[in-house]
Formats: C-alpha cells, sequence, structure tokens
C-alpha cells in the first residue's frame, strides 16, 4: 500500500507504537485530544469480549485519556473462566499496530503488485457498484457469480445478512478448513457436536487435540487443573509430545494419519471383552451388532493397529480397559481443527462410537449438549433470485453444506470445471492466502476473478490481492451482535465498542450500510432486466413493493445497539446487564459468585445443564447411529472401515509433514502482533534430533522445506518431541505482504507447501497427507 | 502493612505465558527477550522418541522471590534495593547506580536492566500499578487460564494464600541458601 502519510496520521502511528511498548511511558498531552474533557485523568472500565481467537472471553478494557491502557480478564462469563491468555492480553497491540488498514484503497497497478490510491469511502462504494452492475448484466443476474467468504467472528452473521440478501449460492468459511469433519461425525452419531464436561470427566482421550496449547474455553481452563494425579487421567495421542502430552498420565506418539485404526482397535477391545456399557448400548444404541460384527470380523486388534499406527497393543488394550472403567465418566474428546486425512470423518465417527460405548453421552463427566437461552430474531430479506444457479462445489463431495467445501471451490474453478464463471469475491477478515494449501493456487485464483472486495483490519496476503479495501475497526473499537454460548452453564454475551475506531475504519455493519445504499437499486435494476418473476411481480404489485423485497439496505437500517436490545428484550435487565458486564444469563444476579480469588461460581449445581436429552438424541432414530446406510449411496462407507490406501509410505530421507497450534498465536491473524512476537518471534521446524544429527542440522539453522507443491524457508529446532519421519510447524508465519512489517517473510509458511487434497465426505483439507524433503541452506 | 507472598500451583501451568505478556502491559516492560519480570521455566525433554520421559517436563513459572533475607538487598551499596512496608522487596531507580551486584547476587537470576531509566528493574508484585490503588491481585495472577498463582499477606491467617499454605504440602526453590523465599510452588 503505497500511500502517502500525513504528519498527522504519523504522529497517531507513533503514540500507539508508545502504548504498546510501556504504559509509563505515554505522554498524556499528545493522547489527550482523543478523550473528552471530563475524563481527563480518570481510568474508565469497559467490560467487552476479546476477538484475538474464536473463544470470545469476557475482557475488562481500561480506558485512561481514550487509550486503551490494559485488557484484563473479567469473571461473568461461564465460558471463558475469569483469564485472559496470552493474545487476549496482545490485543492492545492489535488495535495499536501501526500496520492497520487506515482507509479504503482501491488497487492502481497491476493485481499483486502491491500498488492501492487511498479513495474515500463514497469512491469505493461507487467502485464496487460499477463492477458489480457490469458482472451481473454480464451474467443475466446469476448472483451465484459473487461468492461470499467470512472469517470466524461475532460480526459474520452481519456480513451473511449481505450474502443472503444478494442472494448468491456461494457462502464459503473455514469450516472446511478446520472443523466439518469433526462436528458431522459427532453430529451424525451420538446427534451433537456436543461439549465435552472436562470439569467432571475422570478420563479423557485427546488425540491430536492440543488443549494446553491450541487453548478452548472452558475446556483448557477446567482441565489441567485436574490432571497430574489431581482427578482426572488423560491419556494424548499425538505424532508430537505437545505441552498437553507433558500434562498426560500416558502419551503416545501415533504415526501420522492412522487415529483411525487406533480407535477401531480400542473398540475391538471393549467389544470383544464385553467391558462396555451394555444397559447404555441395549437402550440407546441403534445397529449395535452390525458394528459388532464389523469391527470383529475385520480383525481391529490391538496386534493389528500396532503395526499401523506404532503404538504397543498392550498400550492399546490398556487405555480400552481404563477407559471403560472409569465410564461414563470417559470420553474421547472430539477435537476441533481436524481435517488432516483422507479418513477424517470415519475417524470421528468410530470415536463418537467409541465414546458412546461407555455411556457417557448427555450425562455429567461425558459429553453435554447443554442450554440455549433464546433471543428475539433479526429479520432480513431473503429474497429469491430466479437467475441465481446453484453451488458450482456441490459436485466435489459427498456432502457439501452452506459453507462448501474451499478448496474444492477454488480448484474447480481454477481447472475450469466449473458450470458457470465465478466473478467476484466478498472477503470478510478471511485469509484464503494463507489458510488454504497451495497458495500458488490460491493467488491464481484472486487474480482470475474481476472483483476482489477484502474488509479487514490488517494488510493480509489476502488484502494485498484484492481489488478494494475497505478497513474494518478492530474488535475494541465496534459493538457486534449480541450472542448466546449455549452450553452446560449457558449466557448471552455482547461485545461493547471501547473506544471510537482509529483512522478512517468503520465497524462491519456500517460498512454494510454504506455499502448497501449505494449498490442495492443498481443491483436491483439488473434483477428487473433478467428475472421474469421480478417483471411479473412488479406488473402485479407494482414497483416499489416488489423493491421492499430485494432491497438490501433493511438488513443494517439500525445500529449494532438497537438490534442488540431488541435481541434481548424478553429477558427483563439483560441489555443493561450486557452493557455493563459483558454477559447475561436468567438468575445471574443470584448465582454468580466469588469463591475465592481465583474462582467463581455461575450456576448452582442444580442448573447446570448436564443431562437434556431424555434418552432422545438428535439422530434420525434417536439412538447412537453404528450404521449409516443412507451414505454409502453417496461413496461413503456406513461404518468406519480402515482402508490400505490410508497407509502413506514415506519414502526413505523424506518426512510427513503436519502444522498445527500453539498459545501464543492464532493462525495468521496475529503475525504482526508486536506483543506475541517478543513471547514467541518466529516458528521453527520440529526435526528429530537423531535425524537432526545425520543430515548436520543444528538449532538455528535455515532450512528449506519442499513439497510436491512449493517450498518455504524455516530455521531448525532439532527435539525428541517429534518422531523420526514426521515434521512439523506452527502455522501462520511466513507472510508475503510487505505492508506487515514484522511478519512479512517471517518464519516457514505451511500453506505454500501442504497438498490441496481433500477428504470426500465434506471436501474437507487434508492437512497432513504432504511428504517434504528437507535441505540446508 | 501486610507480608505478601505467592503460591504456585504449578502443576496446572500450560506454558501458555499469559502471565509474561500481562506483566510487561501491566509494568510497561520494554519488548524483547532480555527484557522481563516473570517467566515460565523448562527443560528439554529427556529420553528418545517415543520413550519419552513425561515428568522430565515440566513447567515453572517463575519471578522475584521476594525473600525474607534477599543477597540482592545485602550486596547493594547505596541501598537501591530495600524492603518495602509489605516485605516486598524493591528498587529505588533514583538510587540504582547500576553496579549489578545485585544481578549477580540473585540466586533466581530475577533481575534485569531497564533501559528506559538504565537501572535495575524487577517484579514487584504489581506495587505500583495495582496494590497503590487497592487492588488485591498481581496482574499475572488474575490472568492466568488455570489459575496458578495465590497472592496475599501471609500474615493474614483468613487469607487465601494463608490458607492454602495451610492445608498443601509446598517445596521452595534453593531454600538452602537461606534466603527464605516467598514464593511457594504447592505439591
Amino acid at each position: 500500500m503505497k500511500v502517502e502519510i500525513s504528519r498527522r496520521r504519523f504522529l497517531q502511528g507513533s503514540v500507539a507504537l508508545t502504548v504498546a511498548g510501556g504504559v509509563s511511558m505515554t505522554p498524556a498531552s499528545v493522547l489527550a485530544s482523543a478523550a473528552k474533557v471530563e475524563d481527563i485523568g480518570k481510568t474508565k472500565i469497559v467490560a467487552t469480549l476479546c476477538e484475538m481467537c474464536v473463544n470470545k472471553c469476557a475482557v475488562y478494557a481500561h480506558v485512561k485519556n481514550g487509550i486503551i491502557k490494559k485488557l484484563d480478564p473479567n469473571p461473568y462469563f461461564p465460558k471463558s473462566r475469569n483469564m485472559l491468555c496470552p493474545r487476549g492480553n496482545s490485543g492492545l497491540a492489535s488495535i495499536y499496530d501501526e500496520d492497520r488498514l487506515k482507509y479504503p484503497l482501491i488497487r492502481d497497478g497491476e493485481k499483486g503488485s502491491g500498488k492501492f490510491r487511498r479513495a474515500t469511502w463514497d469512491e469505493a462504494y461507487a467502485y464496487i457498484g460499477e463492477k458489480l452492475t457490469k458482472i451481473l448484466d454480464e451474467e443475466k443476474d446469476n448472483r451465484s457469480t459473487v461468492a461470499f467468504c467470512a472469517g470466524e467472528g461475532m460480526a459474520e452473521h452481519t456480513f451473511k445478512n449481505f450474502y443472503t440478501g444478494f442472494g448468491s449460492a456461494h457462502f464459503l468459511n473455514h469450516a472446511s478448513l478446520c472443523l466439518a469433519t469433526t462436528v458431522s461425525g459427532y453430529s451424525l452419531t451420538i446427534g451433537g457436536y456436543g461439549q465435552s464436561d472436562l470439569e467432571n470427566a475422570n478420563y479423557v482421550i485427546m488425540a491430536g487435540a492440543n488443549r494446553a496449547e491450541a487453548i478452548v474455553t472452558p475446556d483448557t481452563m477446567d482441565f489441567f487443573k485436574r490432571t497430574k494425579g489431581r482427578g482426572a487421567k488423560l491419556v494424548t495421542v499425538d505424532p508430537r509430545f505437545t505441552n498437553t502430552a507433558a500434562k498426560s498420565d500416558k502419551w503416545l506418539g501415533i504415526n501420522v494419519g492412522t487415529d483411525l485404526a487406533f480407535v477401531l482397535a480400542l473398540t475391538y477391545v471393549v467389544l470383544k471383552e464385553g467391558i462396555y456399557n451394555k444397559d447404555f448400548v441395549e437402550k440407546h444404541f441403534n445397529d449395535f451388532e452390525t458394528y459388532k460384527n464389523h469391527v470383529i470380523s475385520n480383525g481391529y486388534t490391538p496386534e493389528w493397529a500396532e503395526k499401523i499406527t506404532g503404538i504397543n497393543a498392550d498400550d492399546i488394550y490398556e487405555v480400552a480397559r481404563d477407559f471403560m472403567k472409569h465410564a461414563p465418566q470417559s470420553i474421547y474428546y472430539q477435537g476441533r481443527r481436524t481435517t488432516w486425512s483422507k479418513n477424517d470423518f470415519q475417524l470421528r465417527r468410530a470415536q463418537a462410537i467409541f465414546s458412546a460405548l461407555g455411556g457417557g453421552i448427555d450425562i455429567k463427566g461425558g459429553i453435554c449438549f447443554g442450554k440455549k437461552i433464546p433471543m428475539e430474531g433479526h429479520e432480513v430479506p431473503s429474497p429469491i433470485y430466479d437467475q441465481s444457479e446453484p453451488r458450482i462445489d456441490s459436485t466435489e463431495a459427498a456432502v457439501v453444506g452452506g459453507s462448501g467445501t474451499w478448496v474444492g471451490f477454488r480448484n474447480k474453478v481454477l481447472e475450469g470445471r466449473a458450470e458457470y464463471p465465478i466473478r467476484a469475491l466478498f472477503n470478510y477478515k478471511h485469509n484464503p492466502m494463507q489458510n488454504m494449501p497451495n497458495s500458488k493456487k490460491t493467488e491464481e485464483f484472486l487474480k482470475k476473478l474481476d472483483l476482489v472486495v477484502t474488509i479487514d483490519t490488517m494488510p493480509s496476503d489476502t488484502v494485498m490481492l484484492s481489488d478494494v479495501i475497505l478497513p474494518e475497526c478492530t474488535y475494541l473499537e465496534r459493538t457486534d451482535p449480541a450472542k448466546v454460548y449455549g452450553g452446560i452453564e449457558p449466557a448471552i454475551v455482547q461485545r461493547n465498542k471501547v473506544v471510537d475506531p482509529m483512522y478512517e475504519s468503520k465497524p462491519i455493519i456500517d460498512i454494510m450500510r454504506g455499502l448497501t445504499e449505494k449498490i442495492s437499486k443498481p443491483l436491483f435494476e439488473i434483477t428487473k432486466k433478467y428475472d421474469e418473476e421480478v417483471q411479473d411481480a412488479i406488473k402485479e404489485d407494482g414497483e416499489e413493493a416488489t423493491y421492499e423485497e430485494f432491497d438490501l439496505t433493511l438488513a443494517f437500517k439500525q445500529t449494532q445497539e438497537e438490534l442488540n436490545h431488541h435481541a434481548v428484550s424478553k429477558h427483563p435487565g439483560a441489555a443493561e446487564s450486557l452493557h455493563e458486564k459483558g454477559v447475561f444469563y436468567p438468575n445471574m444476579d443470584k448465582w454468580f459468585k466469588k469463591i475465592n480469588v481465583n474462582e467463581y461460581e455461575y450456576y448452582p449445581e442444580s442448573e447446570k445443564a448436564y443431562s437434556v436429552r431424555n434418552g432422545k438424541f438428535k439422530t434420525p432414530s434417536g439412538k447412537i447411529e453404528c450404521n449409516l446406510s443412507s451414505l454409502t449411496k453417496r461413496g461413503i462407507d456406513a461404518m468406519p472401515t480402515w482402508k490400505k490406501e490410508y497407509e502413506m509410505v514415506i519414502p526413505d530421507g523424506q518426512f510427513r509433514f503436519v502444522t498445527g497450534r500453539h498459545a501464543q498465536f492464532t493462525q495468521s491473524g496475529t503475525a504482526n502482533n508486536k506483543m506475541l512476537l517478543d513471547l514467541v518471534p518466529t516458528n521453527y521446524l520440529w526435526i528429530n534430533k537423531r535425524v537432526a544429527a545425520r543430515m548436520g542440522i543444528k538449532f538455528g539453522d535455515e532450512l528449506e522445506v519442499a513439497s510436491s507443491v512449493g517450498k518455504t524457508r524455516i530455521k531448525a529446532y532439532p527435539t525428541e518431541k517429534i518422531g523420526l519421519d514426521t515434521v512439523f510447524f506452527i502455522h501462520g508465519f511466513g507472510n508475503y505482504s510487505e505492508e506487515l512489517t514484522l511478519a512479512h517473510n517471517n518464519g516457514g509458511r505451511d500453506s505454500n507447501i501442504i497438498e490441496d487434497s481433500i477428504e470426500p465426505m465434506h471436501g474437507a483439507t487434508c492437512l497432513h497427507d504432504t511428504i517434504v524433503e528437507i535441505r540446508k541452506v | 502493612m501486610a507480608r505478601y507472598g505467592m503460591a504456585l500451583d504449578y502443576k496446572s501451568c500450560i506454558n501458555c505465558r499469559a502471565c509474561e505478556s500481562a506483566c510487561k502491559a501491566e509494568n510497561g516492560v520494554l519488548p524483547g527477550r532480555d527484557n522481563y519480570r516473570i517467566w515460565v521455566g523448562q527443560k528439554e525433554i529427556e529420553g528418545q522418541f517415543p520413550k519419552l520421559s513425561i515428568s522430565s517436563l515440566t513447567y515453572q513459572p517463575s519471578q522475584c522471590q521476594h525473600c525474607d533475607n534477599a543477597p540482592c538487598q545485602q550486596v547493594c551499596p547505596t541501598n537501591a534495593t530495600y524492603y518495602d512496608e509489605n516485605g516486598v522487596v524493591r528498587v529505588n531507580p533514583e538510587q540504582c547506580i547500576l553496579c549489578t551486584y545485585c544481578i549477580n547476587a540473585c540466586p533466581y537470576d530475577a533481575r534485569y536492566i531497564d533501559d528506559r531509566t538504565v537501572t535495575v528493574d524487577k517484579c514487584n508484585f504489581c506495587s505500583d500499578t495495582r496494590l497503590a490503588n487497592g487492588e488485591t491481585t498481581t496482574a499475572c495472577q488474575a490472568t492466568c487460564p488455570t489459575k496458578v498463582r495465590t497472592f496475599g499477606d501471609l500474615d493474614d491467617p483468613n487469607s487465601d494464600i494463608s490458607k492454602l499454605l495451610e492445608k498443601r504440602e509446598y517445596k521452595q526453590i534453593k531454600e538452602h541458601l537461606g534466603t527464605k523465599p516467598k514464593l511457594f510452588y504447592l505439591l
């Protein structure tokens, strides 16, 4: 973004630097202009919600003279349990990042050249309107030629209202790059993804899930107070020795991509030895005998699994028996980012069935489904466009849901197989350049589109390949839709604006309002031209009445504060509580108690929603589904089955690559955060110590990691925490964008080297199916 | 008047380092790998994959031990290091001449040089930023996801920390040096 920086802007930037660098250095006189006169010198505390990752922890922001000085945990939210992780603390460096997107920009050079010109909001809206009407005119109002994608977040809903009104079939989000397989695997089997009750479970298998590093609330906080001989037994199954492994009673270093064989062998043991919860199985299992015969007749013994997984048969026997000994307070933890290998959906099914064999479903200490608190809806127009075509990516996997298969979609477009052209992309805070494997293809895809509009806070790699950039303010500068978090202890929460948006940035709802006011009418003109249904309607009801259904501005007429007020209008005191505390749940004033300096009670034990299903699970049969025969006609196994093709051979001298996360960074979104980089300056390649020694690789050596699709450079970390044929590094580093001054070219980039294959059920990516070569450079 | 100390349920530490970032933000500690008042100690794991010793990898959250018998205080030639009325070991930057005797004397390596004041700095239990305002917790305690820390008055038998030390066994670090540290690692 080569834009001129005025003196005033520069000053804002330098102030921000000081705030992040050290609170005591802030020159009050420089900052005073940002605060109201009567507030100067006083500290104001605003209750809000974090957005440094997906958990939405409750936060208190301390504001003095218009500047946020400190972020502290806000104790009221049962899910976040009065804490703030390193990323939560580092929100300060996110709002005061000098590299933030500051004003609207329009591309002013070749795509990817990084040249943009500064524009006014009106100019940017007009530019988008012009391009869109041209595209839709050429495509005869096939709205699906314009795709929409969004990163996870509370305001994703606001952006989605725009998508709904626009009428495209294409919405894409992180699901197919993240949790699609586990959510559906558990839902189709036990009737919901559920919430593992780690406050009360006595035995937990965490396989691939790394809750000591990839923090999920309240799981992380509930569980690690109880591990290490303090109530809960933990078995960690992971090809790496993670921080979670360090907290476990047993760690099993499994071969990558073989978890399904491990679970099938556990199942074999409990079925063969008859140590499952017979009462639960009798009452709540559908097609149990079929599954039992399947597992036993296929010979999924621990001895068989040992050869595939690398885990000793004795360990498998022990874990299976121990699990059932502690059942029903035993859980095979669902996991979250589960796009690993081709068999992922079947793996999650097998886990869910195994967990259910212990009876630990819908029960305290097992997988619970919890309760929700009702909220009022907000009606938005959902017009039907006659010319809109169905999704193009539905052919790429057996079941493609509302959030699509990102890789399937991208590749179909690139390979010229799409039934009609995809011309434009609206992108809300999503970074496909980093989050999708094979960056080269993503770059080609983005360059191929006639219009890419990106709304974001930071100049990410995807932002740099966009045509129009609309700067959103950070989460500390906006109020977001109030939302209910269901669970054992449900609550409604609301992100409250802490300070006014800096620069010319705006909250998403304001951006949507401004944009739709500009483009709604011209777009309707295109529909009028091509849509016979609309033409008939106009004849019958008149243009004004017909347009009302297509009026894109209606969803954004009210302010977010008004919408939130309405959303909780049925609950007396809720709006006030959300404003003051950021949190509301019925009886909160009565039930919320401070127990001691570290602990709070949110719900009395008798009011916690551990069991809610009354013996009827939300599956077609109302029971645990062992055998989904309806899937076979879509080419998907009805029961989890191991196949020879799942056994990947790793050639000598090469490695299987795995990726993951840790507690200090959230994917690529925090890559430029000064406070987090202070904790962890870059990522490193984990390589086995003995292998590294053989290859002459020492700590800190610069390596090139190459696969069939690309390469990246990264420093070496030789360690025994990983096996001989596996290598690993943290996702989110190695950004291309030169506008991210700290993140640019910092560390290794996994999206360059991961091959872009997808699994057959939902078209979710297989992030752990890549073989790489390594050389010292 | 109090006698502040801290109990650490260190087995709960997941090495997320929230305490480190909260401390830096709270106390205005400059960025940089050598600048810190608080840290999580760990060693490289023992054994060979896949036969690794789980118990060899523990995380030890640490900071100034606020010794009752502090070597840093004894060696300071200008009395810049002193005990305040709450038993907290403090540094007065006005009196510090950066002789660095204290840095060498501290058996816990808890001190560093603040490049702005060019004096020695260390943990002071958030005395200026929190305790002075009537708050009763430190930033590191408040932010911790797994609630490792309990801060409080050791002289008050009803404080959370006193009650905890009453019922739980604990160990102290380098106790044999006679420093009488006020950080207690719960077993």
